[in-house]
């Protein structure tokens, strides 16, 4: 405990914010201290059995209003190694199904005293809108197309541990950029540590507008992991085809997917990065997933020391301020 | 020992230079050796080009050639051959088969089959919908593969504007160009001609020119908005080049015509019947005069033919029931001669930078639409003054449904030269092993 203490002092000085809305908000200094503490907590987790209990007496309400396995449980799992009251919100047989307004449920929710609500909505920009009322700490865990901060932490958090380093490094992120939250957050995370970050796939789902993240924009895909240290492939969803961008999951497969053709491209040592669930077969060939160059099962475990880390600092760093 | 031939004394066609010159070309195999001045080769085969006019080989963005599904229309050979005789040395065929060109096998199958055909170069057009349905996009990169070069729905329009958006936007990654057929089908539905006085005095519903115009303005927004790669096929509407013109400059778009669209109008179908029925149909006067315009100014920058042989039987009986198409592919050189040449619209570098330089640039053919040393040995011989007069039951193709029979035409093919081949000497298809 005395570690932690002494680390407030630091706390007070870089970390000014009340909630996890997304990445745009954070300097590079907060992203640092996350991954610092984040770090902290990776190692913690290789301990077994894991005793820590800094937020007992905290309460977390993980409010999913989209399916989720992964980011729910890794949220719930870092919430109770820190020693706080967990629950989860369903929709099914909710209050909201009886009629119940969005609004009043989230308010409901919130006079139960919960310090933490973690939110994950269809809508971009709900997180803001339920930080803007209600009196808990709000970390977003996903809002629609926009972002999804602490999936982008937990990347970075990957890419240090395995690369050693997060700056100045070139990263190919292919697939959906345009319906990606991912893209967007992890996009914006790498480029304010000073890495280069380059969007490709089909054109239809990286369209000009990805631009705007201040990435490139490469084709083909071959040419686009020319150079890249990490590759990062998103989910493709069937929907996606059902709505017209793409023809065929066989032609994705062919043309977009992570395959020997793909891979004979890339640079020595590159590694690979998905955020999950994978399609195994169709972004990335079966036999990738759990290459030795693939951090995907890294990229799972870092997830669960970043939400610690941000639960850490969102409650205990605020105590302070 | 590699085959030479030597074509002396002709008119030289440069249309990449837009330059016409006296001299010899020499073949080597299947590349242009040499092009120049006395050129002597005594082992080469000759032939005496005095008095015509020698140029790379016609390059036909619009042929339908049937396969597979309609043998009994057209097949790869008689449309081959129908090409060979036409002056064409490279022609593409349209995927509107049955089945379609929507999958790569089809394709595949049809490539081989063309390869083994030595009277042209077989190229293919691949659907841009599934079915040629308009509702799903086919997988563009897998029929690349199979080696298609452009991409239609030909013999219909995509009626879905997403579609065709996300369309234009996903086949940029394969650097496929699209031909666009413009035919609004809720608009054209149950028509069979030119909407207008004639279609009411003979009693048929019509195909307005708003059909075409509007779809064709929709798909020009497209193509800027995109930036894809279009070309719209067969315009015969005034308004057409005229919408055209206007924003050409803003984006890589082309188009092209039909022989038929250029010299007939709605006034002569009582006198052709079904075969003048086509699509889109035989307009008027003015359109002729406004296409004619967009040729000369170069809105409209390729010549085609948009052949579209049917068996007897399907031009047969009723107007109504009838095929729509024309069968012209052997004839299109002298009908765009008779149209654009003796009409003073454009001369004769122009008429055939149109058709093969402009054409084969789209297609991204390098090696052809030039007649210069190392480019591909596809030449066509033109007489460009002998006139005969066209004989249907002549034809090489299937395809005999064709208005223009008895017309008195100049600037017939005379020689079709393909990879260094004589496939057609003296408006004969050359068989077997002539050299």
């Amino acid at each position: 405990m005395d570690f932690f203490v002494s680390l407030f002092g630091r706390w007070e000085r870089v970390w000014a914010h009340r909630h996890l809305l997304g990445i745009r908000p954070l300097t590079r200094e907060d992203i640092l201290l996350v991954l610092e503490r984040a770090a902290h907590w990776r190692e913690f987790l290789e301990a077994s059995p894991k005793f820590e209990n800094i937020l007992s007496g905290y309460s977390m309400v993980c409010l999913f209003f989209e399916p989720s396995t992964r980011t729910r449980m890794s949220f719930e799992m870092a919430g109770k190694l820190l020693g706080m009251n967990v629950l989860n919100f369903s929709l099914e047989g909710s209050s909201l199904e009886k009629g119940e307004s969005f609004r009043d449920t989230v308010r409901t929710i919130a006079r139960m005293k919960a310090d933490v609500l973690v939110v994950r909505h269809r809508d971009s920009g709900v997180p803001e809108y339920l930080a803007s009322f209600l009196p808990c700490h709000v970390v977003n865990a996903g809002d629609g197309m926009r972002e999804h901060p602490t999936q982008a932490l937990l990347d970075l958090l990957a890419i240090r541990r395995t690369l050693g380093r997060i700056e100045g490094l070139r990263v190919a992120i292919l697939g959906d950029i345009l319906h990606s939250r991912v893209a967007r957050s992890l996009a914006l995370a790498l480029m304010k540590l000073g890495n280069s970050v380059v969007f490709s796939g089909p054109p239809t789902l990286v369209p000009e507008s990805v631009l705007a993240l201040g990435a490139e924009r490469v084709f083909p895909v071959e040419q686009a992991v020319e150079g890249a240290d990490v590759v990062y492939l998103l989910r493709i969803q069937r929907e996606r085809q059902e709505a017209g961008y793409f023809p065929s999951l066989q032609e994705y497969t062919r043309f977009f997917g992570l395959g020997e053709r793909l891979l004979t491209r890339m640079k020595e040592g590159a590694f690979i990065m998905h955020p999950g669930p994978v399609n195994r077969g169709v972004e990335i060939e079966h036999r990738f997933v759990e290459h030795e160059s693939s951090l995907i099962e890294e990229q799972v475990t870092c997830g669960v020391a970043v939400r610690m880390a941000v639960l850490e600092i969102l409650l205990r760093g605020e105590k302070t301020s | 020992m590699t085959r030479r031939i030597l074509i002396r004394r002709g008119t030289l066609v440069l249309p990449d230079r837009r330059m016409l010159v006296d001299g010899d070309v020499l073949i080597e195999g299947r590349v242009i050796a040499r092009v120049g001045r006395g050129i002597s080769d005594p082992q080469a085969q000759s032939i005496d080009a005095s008095g015509l006019l020698v140029g790379p080989g016609f390059v036909n963005l619009h042929v339908h050639f049937r396969e597979p599904g309609q043998e009994r229309k057209e097949t790869l050979e008689t449309g081959a051959r129908a090409a060979a005789r036409g002056g064409f040395t490279t022609v593409l065929c349209m995927p509107n088969t049955s089945p379609p060109l929507d999958h790569p096998l089809v394709v595949q199958a049809l490539r081989l089959r063309a390869r083994a055909l030595p009277f042209t170069n077989i190229l293919f057009a691949g659907a841009i919908s599934r079915g040629c349905q308009g509702k799903e996009m086919c997988d563009y990169g897998l029929l690349k593969e199979a080696g298609v070069v452009a991409l239609s729905d030909d013999g219909a329009s995509v009626d879905s504007s997403r579609l065709l958006y996300f369309a234009l936007q996903y086949a940029r990654y394969f650097h496929l160009p699209f031909i666009l057929h413009e035919e609004d089908s809720e608009l054209s539905r149950e028509g069979h001609m030119h909407e207008g006085e004639v279609a009411f005095l003979l009693g048929y519903r019509g195909i307005p020119r708003v059909a075409e115009d509007s779809r064709l303005a929709r798909d020009v927004l497209l193509a800027l908005d995109t930036g894809a790669r279009v070309h719209f096929t067969h315009l015969s509407t005034e308004r057409s080049v005229t919408i055209l013109r206007l924003f050409r400059g803003q984006a890589p778009l082309s188009a092209d015509v039909t022989p038929h669209h250029l010299l007939l109008t709605v006034e002569d179908i009582p006198r052709f019947g079904s075969l003048a029925k086509v699509k889109p149909p035989l307009r008027e006067k003015r359109d002729i005069e406004a296409l004619k315009a967009g040729i000369a100014d170069g809105t409209i920058d390729i010549l085609a033919s948009d052949h579209a042989p049917h068996a007897p039987e399907d031009k047969e009986g009723s107007f109504l029931d009838a095929a729509f198409g024309i069968s012209n592919l052997e004839i299109t050189v002298p009908l765009y001669v008779k149209a654009l040449v003796e009409d003073g619209v454009v001369d004769w570098i122009e008429l055939w930078r149109k058709l093969s330089y402009n054409p084969a640039r789209f297609l991204g053919l390098e090696n052809k639409g030039v007649l210069a040393e190392g480019k591909d040995a596809d030449l066509t011989i033109v007489d460009p003054q002998t006139e005969w007069e066209v004989d249907v039951a002549q034809f090489e193709s299937k395809g005999r449904n064709c208005p223009f029979q008895g017309w008195s035409l100049r600037g017939w093919p005379v020689y079709t030269i393909v990879g260094g081949r004589v496939v057609m000497a003296e408006r004969s298809v050359v068989d077997g092993e002539f050299c």
